[in-house]
């Protein structure tokens, strides 16, 4: 036994006597069944075990701790009528948005951040980390960090391009499909039907396999395949608006389909479609990643979170966890996106279960 | 003929359209190609003759609509034609490969289905509790993670440092069945974690759903035990949308195996196709984006149909 198991169990225990003390249930319920859930691991695992449980609990409280920093930080920046909202965000919300403000980061200043270019060849093959390369070197010996850096802006700006125009034509073709309804509607909604019917990496594939990869025409193939959601979504929602007195007397008023789609429904349909647009890029974003790690996305040299888990997969059979940082970036990133996605639709909707 | 069969006809009347667009949409995609498959296939530097002669040798000469119903009634009955880069019958490089895919998806299945229902019936019963939202959150992790990302934590964990499985689920030779499911159960566990969030989720929505309903309260209130609520007066109700999301995750298995094929190189349709589509072996890649959406069409309409069928509305009607 040595002093860190003995240390680990004392203060588990110990910290599980004081919430019960002062009547944290909950919290006293947490601490206990990981002091129980801890002894199962420790015979299986031995102290390795414990000091991942203990890694674990660190990271998350770290990240809890930065949420809570960062979600005080925005309250006192923001204009009252925002920091009322957003003082009532749950911390993963205030998670979320602290991944995609340094994300955002990121992707701005990938030039002033990243020590080397994306492309540049500084050291030799899987060279380990040093204090010159922070995460060390991939597969032809660039800097993994500098890579991490510019793969921000490109992945996620493809994928936001991506998002954004699946947005502008689904969102387009429901508002005028809901306006004008008749044909186009049907027709519109037949095709939407049949786009959604094929599972969409599958999608994908048969459609690089026929334009090639080629960076344009990733975005137009990937827009295509999520519009339909949108569309759905928006035919929905301005249904729902287009029946409303207000648009009666627009229309009686002579206002043309453009105008009562720009200035009567448009902004009357908005929330639900925020929110929509971050659920829409979570699915492109992981498109794109999946399809980049099969090598028909973004092509080399471009640094690529997908493609550098592919490059460097062959390290993690000797236990090296290069590969897993990208893929992480990913899952981090859309993990945060859906945190906030989460958020918004529980206010939009009032839901309280 | 009772109003159920009807709308159950409707329905797979409609799946069968549906699966005629796609086919024709998956045909029809390729003469998209600037140029013709010919062109592609052969480069710019191609010489007429070589040209002509494979355009001789695909039938290129016969009008597409010809060409699209002699590939469908050639699909029908299995035969997809040759591929353009080893010249084997498609049919023969697809047929042992889908059985794997399927042996893969039935795997993940049978353990990701009871799991994710008592996980989820579990969870809606504890709602609003410390225990409901730290597996919220576990879930939305393991959906939001791309199937590569949890694929390759497994092998560090179970085959790098542990040892307890193989990283790649090569099949070669005779393999008992024991040892067949040992080799596979790093990539069926892979799609068990993304699967089973997706149903741990819809399930709680669905059994939450019913139990906010009025019969439920009334139920609670005559003083029928916890258990008998469940089992006796929200279950009968809950079958309808646990098929449907059973059925929902499973069209969801068949696009994740594409993924995680690669990723642990098993010998299945997806590794087959994303090959194919990286050489543009049209006739492979078409064959199998039909078996994929006609499988998934299959699921989905499995799933309203099933739907439809478990509805005590539709069974008794008025």
């Amino acid at each position: 036994m040595s002093y860190f198991v003995v240390g680990y169990y004392a203060m588990l225990i110990g910290a599980s006597c004081l919430a019960a003390h002062f009547k944290q249930r909950s919290l006293f319920l947490l601490l206990f069944s990981l002091t129980l859930v801890s002894f199962v691991m420790g015979i299986i695992g031995g102290a390795p075990a414990l000091w991942f449980v203990t890694v674990g609990a660190g990271l998350i409280a770290l990240a809890a701790g930065t949420s809570y920093a960062f979600r005080e930080f925005l309250v006192t920046i923001a204009p009252p009528e925002t920091a009322k909202e957003l003082r009532t965000a749950p911390l993963t919300a205030a998670f979320g948005l602290f991944v995609i403000f340094t994300c955002a980061i990121a992707m701005v200043f990938a030039d002033l951040i990243a020590p080397y270019g994306e492309a540049e060849v500084i050291s030799s093959a899987f060279a380990p980390p040093d204090e010159n390369l922070l995460l060390g070197a991939d597969q032809l010996g660039r800097d993994i960090f500098s890579r991490l850096i510019y793969g921000a802006r490109n992945t996620v700006g493809l994928a936001l391009a991506a998002t954004a125009l699946a947005f502008i034509m689904g969102a387009l073709a429901g508002l005028y499909a809901a306006t004008k309804g008749g044909m186009f509607d049907q027709a519109m909604g037949r095709i939407a039907d049949i786009i959604m019917s094929v599972p969409s990496l599958i999608f994908a594939l048969l459609m690089l396999s026929i334009f090639g990869t080629n960076l344009a025409i990733l975005v137009i193939i990937v827009a295509i395949i999520y519009s339909p959601r949108v569309f759905r979504l928006t035919r929905a929602v301005a249904g729902n608006v287009v029946v409303m007195d207000y648009i009666e007397a627009a229309k009686l008023r002579g206002e043309g389909t453009w105008y009562l789609i720009r200035k009567e429904i448009l902004p009357n349909s908005t929330a639900p479609l925020i929110a929509e647009f971050g659920l829409e890029f979570c699915f492109v974003f992981l498109l794109i990643a999946g399809l980049s790690f099969l090598g028909l996305g973004i092509q080399p040299p471009t640094a690529d979170w997908g493609s550098m888990v592919r490059e460097n997969a062959t390290l993690i059979s000797f236990g090296d966890i290069t590969p897993l940082i990208p893929a992480g970036a990913i899952a981090l990133l859309t993990v945060a996106v859906n945190f906030v996605v989460d958020w918004m639709l529980f206010r939009s909707s009032g839901l309280k279960e | 003929m009772s109003p159920v069969i009807i709308i159950v006809l409707k329905r797979l009347g409609l799946g069968l359209l549906t699966l005629f667009a796609i086919s024709i949409l998956i045909f029809f995609a390729v003469e998209m190609l600037p140029g013709d498959i010919a062109q592609a296939v052969l480069g710019q530097g191609a010489t007429e003759e070589n040209l002509a002669a494979l355009r001789e040798k695909l039938g290129l000469d016969q009008p597409a609509p010809v060409r699209y119903l002699q590939w469908l009634s050639g699909a029908l009955v299995g035969d997809f034609g040759t591929s353009l880069v080893s010249g084997e019958r498609v049919s023969e490089a697809i047929s042992g490969r889908f059985t794997n895919t399927l042996f893969l998806a039935a795997y993940a299945a049978v353990i990701a289905v009871p799991v994710a229902i008592i996980l989820g019936i579990i969870v809606a019963l504890l709602r609003e509790t410390l225990f409901d939202r730290v597996s919220n959150i576990l879930a939305l992790t393991a959906i939001s993670s791309p199937e590569f990302f949890l694929g390759y934590i497994l092998i560090l964990v179970f085959a790098v440092n542990m040892g307890a499985f193989p990283a790649i689920a090569r099949l070669s030779g005779d393999l008992s069945f024991l040892e067949l499911l040992h080799r596979t159960f790093l990539p069926a566990l892979t799609m068990v974690l993304v699967v089973v969030a997706h149903m741990m989720r819809m399930t709680r929505a669905a059994i939450i759903n019913l139990l906010a309903s009025p019969y439920i309260e009334m139920a609670r209130l005559k003083g029928a035990p916890p258990w008998k609520v469940i089992v006796h007066h929200a279950l009968p109700n809950a079958w309808a949308p646990i098929i449907n999301v059973v059925a929902l995750n499973l069209a969801y298995l068949v696009t994740g195996v594409v993924l995680v094929e690669v990723v642990f190189v098993y010998p299945g349709i997806g590794q087959l196709l994303v090959d194919a589509v990286s050489k543009r072996d049209f006739p492979i890649v078409q064959a199998c984006c039909l078996i994929f959406a006609a499988t998934f069409i299959l699921l989905n309409l499995a799933a309203d149909v099933g739907a439809i069928l478990t509805n005590p509305r539709l069974r008794h009607p008025k």
